[in-house]
């Protein structure tokens, strides 16, 4: 029972309803799709049922697994690459706060360009292969990073430095005590923002430039206006993503400062 | 001061709030509790905190029901108890709380009109109501500051005379002035009294200082800790208008004080 | 010290024309232009109107799949404070939506809208309803129950506490949801011309790289910057003016691109 169910006002018997509420909801989705896709046709919107069928058949060919594999090896390398370089950035960038303060409106205009602008330059640069879906991947982790990395540093109270050099503090004892306690939490909420968001990024990266991986085949059967394939491929996609934000869920809160609080609905 | 029939009676209060996890049951906040107001009465309640006198006027104000009890206001019974609540009893009762609560994105004078507003009875008459009561805490020419431009003096002051713009006939106050440094206090209360003595009304004000309870009321009623009671009743016989710098030092006053400050124990 | 701040962004910059410059000699004109080519490009794709045209596109896509998605975001959460089961239910569909990669579904819509301006726009739309919703809904639920309270006992009906205390309250936190969304919609605008487009600057860019032109390539990226740099200032500007009556918050606060 998620918490905004369970803070609901009323009766106990009005809150038993959710669930089935819930369950009836999925029923009626799939049953809509079913339905649209006998309206439409099959060319236009795919069933539940040929959409599955065709998800199998990737499973058993192999296919699926050789396609998701590349995609999560982008996104893995990507992740490393542009994770350790974003978080360390803004640790280097404190020891000049001129140097911050002067770099602000590049980084700002950097941040907003979406990275996926770039990929046609990275193509041009390193061909289609993995290394161009990897510098996407780590270009959009490392703003992710940086950004978060910024907002931990920026947050160090100078007060507590003052209090650690009165103390007697060395310089790398601060460090470890203050600069890396304060930023770590910020750090994680950004670790935990980029996993996805490095999967699809991948997959995104290879509509553009691939001969392999989930993002290819659903781009490819787009071009061979194959719409099973493209729904098949996108229903994978979304799973696997789904996935791997409820495995993160279960490890810690996200920091994501526009979810819903769970706070009561005493509206 | 009016002994004919009281304005608010309250009978055999009671309330507890539905136990935390883990607990079997939860204590009471008010139990027993019995009082009257008269009409026009100036009625402090003194209590230690966490007494629940929040909790008390909440549920005059029918913002939270209560657990068990009557309360009757003007002859008509207004079922604490039931699930439904009416908050303000129709604009009957005003209720100055704690925090200002002024809202953040209206200017002062949107605020103090607000309820004026939502009433649908803003027109000159009250339009002028309302410019007597800002001239009279010296608020006029702040009219178009926003909240957090204003002290929290200001905003105290504006916070009650919102509250007086509409004339509920009776009006609960909750450590109104307890948020606000001492000297400020002190012409806030001279402030509410020099309101009160406009246009006479009824108040139940709730506060920890003794002081302020001696000095403002008619009548001073001493609350128990948890669960709140009623232990002890005193009057008040200080001529109005009082002078709030002056008060302390009248024969009398420090003997009630030690008294009630014992009664507290 | 103004001064000294501006002076050192201008070197900041002049010194990345110049590593510009150095790589461009370094690996070849062909595969890094040059700014001086850039220059020259800007002015002569600008003059005849190819980057407006092209732009003019980008921008008219993100900014009706922004409206066509905020709208019914920002405006949902209020309806379902209303109906506080119904949006019990659909509570972890929406976590669910929010978790898809919206751009993962281009191709799906390019092939159900065509390569014109539908597929962008519903792209662009997809993703900022979400942001929207999401950060009204949070401004919605954290209602202060005070202010609620104290125009209840002032006589305030429903619609009262809606219009005067809700809305109000919300839009800050509607705010930071456009103020995100604005840039991702160009940036799925742009995603969606990469794809499959004729027109826009995803097109100018995916154009420009297949026939080698590095040079138009970052002109159009140069053009695409400008605008998304335009729309942080617009935004910050407009967030400004409509929360005037907000205490300005500590130094040294969150510090948020745009702002």
């Amino acid at each position: 029972m998620t918490a905004v169910a369970k803070a609901l006002p009323g009766r106990r018997s009005l809150r038993a309803w959710i669930p089935a509420g819930r369950v009836a909801l999925a029923v009626a989705f799939f049953a809509l799709w079913q339905m649209g896709s006998e309206m439409l046709g099959k060319e236009w919107l795919p069933g539940p049922v040929l959409t599955c069928e065709r998800i199998w058949s990737l499973v058993m060919t192999g296919q699926l697994a050789r396609d998701t594999l590349v995609t999560f090896g982008e996104a893995a390398l990507g992740m490393a690459i542009g994770g350790i370089g974003g978080a360390l950035l803004p640790f280097l960038l404190r020891l000049s706060p001129r140097l911050m303060k002067a770099l602000e409106p590049f980084l700002m205009a950097a941040f907003g360009v979406p990275k996926l602008a770039l990929a046609p330059l990275f193509i041009l640069w390193l061909g289609i292969g993995m290394p161009t879906k990897v510098v996407f991947v780590a270009s959009i982790v490392f703003f992710l990073m940086f950004y978060n990395g910024m907002a931990g540093v920026l947050s160090i109270d100078p007060r507590l430095v003052a209090m650690a050099r009165v103390a007697g503090a060395k310089h790398w004892v601060i460090s470890r005590e203050i600069v890396w306690n304060t930023t770590m939490p910020f750090l994680f909420a950004g670790l935990k923002i980029a996993l996805p968001r490095s999967l699809s990024g991948a997959v995104v990266g290879e509509f553009i430039a691939a001969d392999a991986g989930l993002g290819w085949y659903i781009n490819n059967s787009r071009s061979l206006n194959d719409t099973t394939g493209v729904l098949a491929g996108v229903v994978v996609v979304t799973t696997l993503v789904i996935l791997v934000n409820a495995a993160l869920q279960k490890t810690q809160v996200r920091a994501l400062a526009w979810r819903p609080m769970s706070r009561d609905m005493t509206i | 001061m009016n002994a004919a029939s009281p304005t608010l009676e309250v009978r055999s209060l009671a309330k507890r709030f539905p136990p935390r996890n883990g607990q079997a049951e939860a204590p009471w906040i008010l139990a027993d509790l019995d009082f009257s107001v008269a009409t026009d009465e100036f009625l402090t309640m003194v209590g230690p905190s966490g007494a629940g006198k929040t909790t008390l006027l909440n549920i005059i104000a029918q913002v939270d029901a209560a657990s068990g009890g009557e309360i009757t206001f003007r002859g008509e019974a207004m079922n604490p108890v039931s699930g439904t609540l009416k908050p303000g009893w129709g604009c009957q009762i005003g209720y100055v709380t704690q925090d200002d609560n002024l809202l953040p994105w209206r200017t002062l004078i949107d605020n103090v009109t607000f309820p004026l507003r939502v009433q649908g009875r803003l027109d000159d008459a009250a339009m002028e109501r309302v410019t007597t009561l800002m001239r009279t805490v010296n608020l006029v020419g702040f009219e178009r500051y926003y909240p957090h431009e204003l002290s929290g003096g200001m905003r105290k002051r504006a916070s009650l005379i919102r509250t007086l713009a509409y004339d509920p006939p009776i009006i609960l106050m909750d450590e109104p002035f307890g948020a606000v440094d001492a000297q400020t206090r002190t012409a806030l209360q001279q402030d509410l009294l020099r309101l009160w003595n406009l246009g006479r009304k009824t108040i139940i004000f709730v506060t920890h200082d003794i002081g302020e309870a001696i000095s403002l009321a008619d009548r001073v009623l001493v609350l128990s800790r948890s669960p709140a009671k009623v232990v002890a009743e005193h009057r008040i016989t200080i001529k109005r208008p009082r002078d709030l710098s002056n008060v302390y030092k009248l024969e009398g006053f420090g003997d009630l004080y030690e008294l009630v400050r014992k009664e507290l124990l | 010290m103004n001064l000294r701040l501006t002076t050192d962004r201008i070197v900041i910059f002049v010194v990345l024309i110049a590593f510009w410059q150095l790589c461009s000699l370094e690996f070849g004109q062909h595969w890094f232009s040059s700014p001086l080519k850039f220059v020259d490009k800007f002015v002569e794709l600008g003059l005849n109107g190819e980057i407006v045209f092209h732009m003019t596109y980008t921008v008219k896509a993100a900014i009706f799949g922004f409206l066509v998605g905020g709208i019914p975001g920002a405006l949902l959460p209020f309806v379902l404070r209303r109906l506080p089961v119904v949006n019990a239910i659909l509570d972890p569909y929406f976590i669910a939506g929010y978790g898809v990669p919206k751009l993962a579904l281009a191709p799906l819509f390019v092939l159900w809208f065509g390569i014109d301006l539908e597929p962008k726009v519903a792209l662009v739309a997809s993703i900022v309803s979400f942001l929207v919703f999401f950060s009204t809904m949070a401004g919605v639920q954290s209602v202060n129950a005070q202010f609620v309270n104290m125009a209840r006992v002032a006589g305030a009906n429903e619609s009262h506490i809606a219009r005067h205390i809700v809305w109000p309250g919300a839009i800050p936190y509607a705010f930071a949801g456009f103020r995100i969304a604005a840039p991702y919609s160009i940036g799925a605008a742009v995603v969606g011309e990469l794809i499959s487009s004729n027109r826009g600057l995803g097109y100018m860019i995916q154009a420009g790289a297949t026939d080698f032109d590095t040079t138009t390539v970052f002109v159009s990226l140069g053009t695409l910057t400008m605008i998304v740099v335009l729309v942080n200032i617009c935004v910050a500007h407009a967030e400004r003016w409509l929360l005037r009556w907000r205490p300005r918050t500590g130094a040294g606060a969150a510090w948020v691109p745009g702002a």
